[in-house]
């Protein structure tokens, strides 16, 4: 074999158990949901909001990245993951944590049981940093995507603290600052810090690689990176010393310049794509970066109508049902059938025919998973917005929907068998 | 007028880029030949084949995948000959590799 490395796949306990719990995390938030939609109609502080966040960001959101993350962060950083054992135990500390802290919130109790939650919680974000730091330390080539994926680590390990500190400050109040206001910091810097700031990163080098595309323009990447992290460390400096005040503004429009440039970015990569035919999970891509849009829109409604609680929760359903679920419901497609193919056939290939990785899953249940998704997503905003308990109840039902058939895919994937012709 | 040992040379190199056809890129299902990636096939001896190649990407999630076909695929066609496989990314892979066939199987 050649001198050069080719990095090896981390073990599958280090990603596949991430991908299964977050696949079932996806069930039990639309369940939640189905179960509490007068949630939606009330304002967001409340148990069962509360509740759901969490079960979207740490066990839906956080839990699918961090599997796909210890995957391609030696195809990113172009070097072996530094410890699948810290990738595997995180995905412990990540599911315990995130369940106490779901289950305290459902149940309102503060204490101990949500401070636990919360500690385990930081521990995965801080296994996770190391590996990211480790992994990317030794990487011989400087990229922007190692940056992002380093910043957001960062920005992750400090929104968990922050929350633990929140949920501390429930059971023994000790802030001389307003809860809800150091709330609405700790939630954007898991937003725009963690989640938009890794799915920059991760799709500036997979979208172009999906759709066989470059874009030359890398300095809207720099462009992106710069206005992103200003914008977020701004608000947070700024709402922290000053309280969230008119210069809100100037903070949004840093980080929706910044988002801007690496939509322009992709969008660059996709006019220049050798491969014209764009495929569901790409689609799922698309509508997913509309809502990331819908979302920054909205923002000003949000900020000077604080009493119209519908603005505050369209926002909140457009990030977590629009944005990150989108592009988790398509990527899981375009990465998991890979991880499981490479782990049953790698060394088969050439000595028989194997099926190919689209082949491990049914692929006309994508098609429906995406129609589904956009009819779920279009009726729950509106249920949302006209706060009709009847319509969100019919979206979420639909989300049901999404939700088995996009399990019943994943479990078919992971369920595999070899299959070797006689 | 080319020898016949020149000869047997083009009839191995043709033959193994044949057996080459058979394996497939899992992401774009075409095979490494018209995505252009075998750069050069050498017969040295008559134990050992030297494939140099490349990946559409640097540490393409595939690429054990990849080179394991190729290794395989030119075990069962020559048997007996020990094939090694250098991977070089220079030059890079790049779109104008892809043969006519590889730039129709893409759409392109």
């Amino acid at each position: 074999m050649a001198d050069i490395n080719i990095a090896k796949a981390p073990p599958a306990s280090a990603v596949l158990p991430f991908y299964a719990t977050g696949s079932l995390a996806f069930c039990a938030l639309c369940l939640l949901l189905f179960l509490s939609p007068a949630s939606l109609t009330t304002h967001y502080f409340n148990p069962h909001l509360l509740a759901i966040v969490h079960t979207a960001a740490l066990g839906w959101g956080t839990m699918i990245i961090f599997g796909a993350a210890h995957q391609l962060l030696p195809v990113i950083c172009q070097e072996d993951l530094f410890s699948p054992g810290m990738a595997t135990f995180s995905w412990y500390t990540l599911t315990s944590g995130a369940f106490l802290l779901i289950w305290s919130f459902w149940n309102m109790w503060v204490g101990w049981i949500m401070i636990t939650g919360g500690s385990l919680v930081i521990l995965s974000a801080i296994m996770y940093l190391i590996n990211v730091l480790c992994t990317s330390r030794i990487c011989k080539k400087y990229t922007l995507q190692k940056l992002f994926l380093v910043t957001s680590g960062c920005w992750l390990l400090f929104t968990t603290i922050a929350g633990l500190l929140l949920a501390i400050n429930l059971a023994f109040p000790f802030f001389s600052k307003n809860h809800l206001d150091i709330l609405k910091l700790h939630a954007h810097a898991g937003l725009a810090g963690w989640f938009l700031q890794l799915i920059t990163g991760v799709s500036s080098k997979l979208v172009p690689m999906f759709l066989l595309g470059k874009s030359s323009k890398e300095q809207l990447l720099k462009y992106a990176y710069a206005l992103q992290n200003a914008g977020m460390a701004l608000f947070l400096l700024d709402g922290y010393f000053m309280g969230v005040g008119n210069r809100v503004i100037i903070y949004i429009i840093l980080v929706l310049t910044g988002s801007i440039c690496w939509i322009l970015y992709l969008y660059d990569a996709y006019k220049h794509r050798v491969r014209k035919k764009t495929d569901t999970q790409m689609k799922h891509t698309f509508i997913s970066m509309i809502c990331l849009v819908c979302s920054f829109a909205l923002l000003p409604l949000v900020y000077y109508f604080p009493d119209s609680h519908q603005w505050a929760l369209l926002y909140g359903t457009l990030l977590f049902m629009g944005w990150v679920t989108g592009i988790i419901l398509g990527k899981t497609f375009k990465t998991l059938p890979f991880i499981v193919w490479n782990g049953h056939y790698k060394n088969l290939s050439g000595k028989i025919k194997v099926p190919l990785p689209k082949q491990l899953y049914n692929e006309g249940l994508i098609v429906w998973q995406f129609r589904l998704y956009i009819a779920a997503l279009i009726l729950l905003s509106a249920g949302v917005i006209t706060r009709n308990l009847f319509v969100i109840r019919i979206a979420l039902g639909i989300w049901l929907a999404v939700a088995a058939v996009y399990i019943y895919n994943v479990l078919k994937i992971l369920m595999h068998k070899t299959t070797v012709p006689q | 007028m080319s020898s016949p040992s020149e000869n047997e040379d083009v009839d191995q190199k043709m033959k193994a880029q044949q057996a080459l056809y058979q394996v497939i890129d899992p992401e774009l299902f075409v095979n490494v030949i018209d995505l252009g990636l075998i750069y050069e096939i050498e017969f040295k001896g008559n134990d050992i084949i030297e494939v140099l190649m490349t990946l559409s990407t640097p540490h393409c999630p595939m690429g054990d995948a990849i080179t394991n076909g190729v290794k395989n695929v030119l075990e069962a066609e020559f048997p007996g000959r020990n094939v090694k496989i250098n991977l070089t990314f220079n030059p890079p892979w790049s779109f104008e590799m892809l043969t006519p066939s590889g730039r129709e199987q893409l759409g392109v």
